[in-house]
């Protein structure tokens, strides 16, 4: 008896393997986003809508961006990731070393149909966010702060202020409040002893500062009143005044920069094949749009927005009444400047 | 003893032995080699080569041979280097960009000399469409002038070496000068001793508080009955299955600004302002304390169970006041436990990551979250397995310590 079930279990263990070779083209494919409402608007409104149809199944998994992890993959020759949203300087190093692969237009789609930044060789637009200024209005009664200068002012605005703990998207608020037009940024800080300026600039407000790492840490601040005001990523914040009724105010006049995040296919994904049968599928507008409807972040294609409700289509950075106010990120200074600033930004952070 | 004496023991010593010892040797060696081999596999193994890297430096060797061959005479003085070098090391980015490894050199060059990633990526790009192929010099220049800043090539050519102290100087708040001497880093950038001093000192008063408030604990749960005793002892050791993450976080929610500990001190009206509690030394102590405590209650109890109470009470019978017999008769006796509580307190608060980023602000990080950011953002590993090695070394240090201490203590009860 014992005998015969041990020869049981012993071919159940052969056929497994069998079962999963056969599973292993149609998927479930595994997209790796940023967590949280950001993936469940993915999946709600884009996810859920290809499985429906197709019937293959995907897999969420969330990180926070780190290239060494799909480096990690790809060099070892163990993907376990097939598509990926990742930064655009990121998609861009990660192309130039491979870890990415190139997709061809008939997956894409013309790249003319496509806004700018929205496409590249390794990868498409999976959102279009920025960082804004936000207040509780709840805490500051009144008149609000209007420009980054005023998050500057603690007189006038008492309190703590949330700000991201990493050189990349700070410093770009830095420079605003120090009188810098947003197009002007990037100038500015390529200027010889433009950074140590952006330096000096958070020295002063360094004592009234909460430094977050994650989006949830900064609304929980904002929310119990740890801090009066934060920067964050928009729709983050447009999320729990809608969803959860909070009296915060984004103040899209004080200036802000946005930036794209692409989806990239991980060299040696195990389900390829599928995933570029997902994405063939996700560059027709109307399939991107069911993002956009659930959460106030941009895509790539130019006629998804024929697809997104009008009152979504005001939320998003790239709305006409707040683009003015707006610069993109510059992912040539981030490639170069990345290691150097964010390593100096540790260092004084810890000092 | 003898089992281990036996099985790495030299075969003439094996065969003086009787055959039923010897089979015992071999016995307990295999029992323990499954572990052994999967301790190898999967931990030393890893963990070495992990480290290495701290001074692995053949990427560059690897990846640009012709150019490090040609740069071998190279000086600094020269100015831009000839054509051979040139050709060189268009070949070898041609290679490296379709071996994809152009991705590599040009983060490994962009490290120490800031703004030469695109530099080296378009460059390699051309190089493989066969654009430097006749009069390299020249063509490079054309293309891209930067190639005429002679710091490009002398980061390249001092990188030649397969080895490098770069990282483990780097760790240090150490770097190597143009001329090759050993100086401090520049002030801004100097970091890493700080936040070593500022781990062993954070670690040092966690495991000082604790074993201040764990030795009346300890000493409560071996005096009172056993129910009681039983009860103590599950109200330790809840709190230890409880998620660490659960523990921290709940100091955050108490200590937040509008949290009950500030609400309250403002209710009895000892504090108008709130407090700023949360994010700061005081509360990461706080924290640290009560997740580490329960390790050092244990180990003070374990050891005081087994005290023997006569001791202490003849001690206060022949007239010597309470605190000096404690001091002079019951310290003695439970010091190995108090020594076992700190050395595993210790050891534990020196690695500390979670604990720190969550409730501690930017002064209370401790070193493993600048090795977790070197690792995870910057991608800057080789300098992660340097601050890896430091970390190591104190938990070296640390057991030689207790051992020492250990030694002491058995060496002054002896006497």
């Amino acid at each position: 008896m014992r005998m015969r079930c041990a020869l049981g279990a012993a071919m159940l263990m052969l056929a497994v393997p069998a079962v999963s070779v056969t599973w292993a083209e149609e998927g479930p494919i595994t997209v790796v986003g940023w967590g949280g409402n950001w993936d469940k608007a993915y999946k709600e409104g884009v996810w859920d809508r290809y499985t429906e149809k197709t019937g293959t199944k995907i897999v969420i998994e969330e990180w926070a961006g780190e290239i060494a992890k799909v480096r990690a993959q790809v060099q070892s020759g163990n993907v376990v990731w097939d598509l990926v949203a990742a930064e655009a300087p990121s998609v861009e190093i990660g192309c130039a070393e491979g870890l990415f692969e190139p997709l061809p237009a008939s997956v894409t789609g013309d790249p003319a149909s496509y806004l700018p930044g929205t496409i590249h060789e390794c990868g498409v637009a999976s959102d279009t966010w920025a960082t804004i200024l936000a207040y509780n209005a709840d805490r500051i009664k009144g008149e609000g702060p209007k420009s980054w200068a005023d998050y500057w002012n603690v007189e006038k605005f008492p309190g703590k202020r949330g700000m991201l703990a990493q050189a990349q998207y700070t410093l770009e608020n830095v420079m605003m409040a120090d009188g810098v037009p947003p197009s002007e940024v990037y100038n500015e800080l390529r200027k010889p002893g433009g950074v140590d300026r952006a330096f000096a600039k958070l020295d002063q407000i360094r004592p009234h500062v909460v430094w977050w790492n994650t989006s949830t840490q900064a609304m929980q601040n904002l929310a119990s009143g740890e801090v009066v005001m934060t920067d964050q990523y928009n729709a983050r914040v447009s999320n729990d005044i809608e969803k959860e009724g909070k009296n915060y105010v984004i103040v899209w006049e004080a200036g802000f920069f946005y930036g794209t995040d692409l989806w990239a296919l991980v060299k040696g994904a195990p389900h390829r094949e599928a995933t570029l049968k997902l994405l063939t599928w996700f560059s027709e507008p109307q399939n991107q749009a069911g993002f956009s409807n659930l959460y106030a972040y941009g895509t790539g294609r130019k006629e998804a927005a024929d697809f997104v409700a009008k009152e979504k289509l005001d939320q998003l950075p790239t709305a006409p009444h707040h683009i003015k106010h707006g610069a993109s990120y510059d992912d040539a200074f981030w490639v170069e400047n990345k290691e150097s600033l964010e390593e100096r930004f540790k260092a004084w952070l810890a000092q | 003893m003898t089992g281990t004496a036996v099985w790495t023991g030299a075969p003439s010593a094996l065969r003086a032995r009787p055959f039923a010892r010897r089979f015992r040797g071999w016995g307990y060696a295999a029992c323990v080699a499954p572990l052994v081999i999967f301790l190898v596999l999967t931990f030393l193994w890893p963990l070495g080569r992990f480290l290495y890297l701290a001074v692995d430096n053949s990427d560059i060797v690897d990846n640009l041979p012709r150019t490090v061959a040609a740069l071998a005479t190279w000086q600094r003085a020269d100015g831009v280097p000839g054509e051979d070098v040139f050709g060189a090391l268009a070949q070898d980015l041609a290679d490296a960009r379709s071996r994809k490894t152009d991705g590599i050199v040009a983060q490994l060059i962009n490290q120490r000399l800031v703004g030469t990633r695109y530099l080296i990526l378009k460059t390699a790009k051309l190089a493989e469409e066969g654009a430097f192929e006749t009069a390299p010099r020249a063509a490079m220049l054309q293309h891209f002038p930067e190639w005429n800043r002679v710091e490009v090539w002398s980061t390249i050519a001092d990188d030649s070496a397969r080895l490098t102290d770069f990282y483990l100087l780097s760790s240090l708040d150490l770097r190597r000068t143009a001329e090759g001497s050993v100086a401090p880093a520049p002030a801004g950038q100097a970091v890493f001793v700080q936040v070593l001093l500022r781990t062993i000192w954070i670690s040092v008063v966690v495991t000082l508080v604790c074993a201040v408030v764990a030795l009346p604990v300890a000493h409560a749960i071996v005096a009172v009955g056993p129910t009681a005793s039983r009860v103590l002892i599950a109200l330790i050791l809840f709190p230890l299955w409880t998620s660490l993450l659960i523990r921290t976080v709940i100091w955050i929610i108490l200590l937040q600004a509008n949290g009950p500990v500030n609400g309250g001190l403002q209710f009895l009206g000892i504090i108008v302002e709130p407090l700023d509690l949360i994010y700061t030394r005081t509360s990461l102590y706080i924290a640290m304390v009560q997740v580490l405590l329960p390790m050092m209650i244990l180990s003070i109890v374990a050891v005081m169970r087994r005290t023997p109470k006569d001791y202490m009470k003849a001690a206060l019978s022949l007239g010597a006041p309470w605190f000096t017999a404690w001091r002079r008769v019951q310290l003695p006796l439970i010091m190995p436990g108090i020594l076992a509580g700190c050395g595993i307190v210790f050891v534990f608060s020196l690695g500390y990551y979670i604990t720190p980023a969550l409730i501690g602000g930017p002064k209370e990080q401790m070193i493993s979250s600048f090795i977790a950011f070197y690792t995870n953002n910057t991608l800057n590993w080789g300098l992660a397995a340097a601050l890896s090695i430091q970390l190591l070394l104190l938990l070296v240090l640390t057991w030689c310590a207790l051992m020492l201490g250990r030694g002491l203590v058995a060496r002054r009860s002896a006497a």
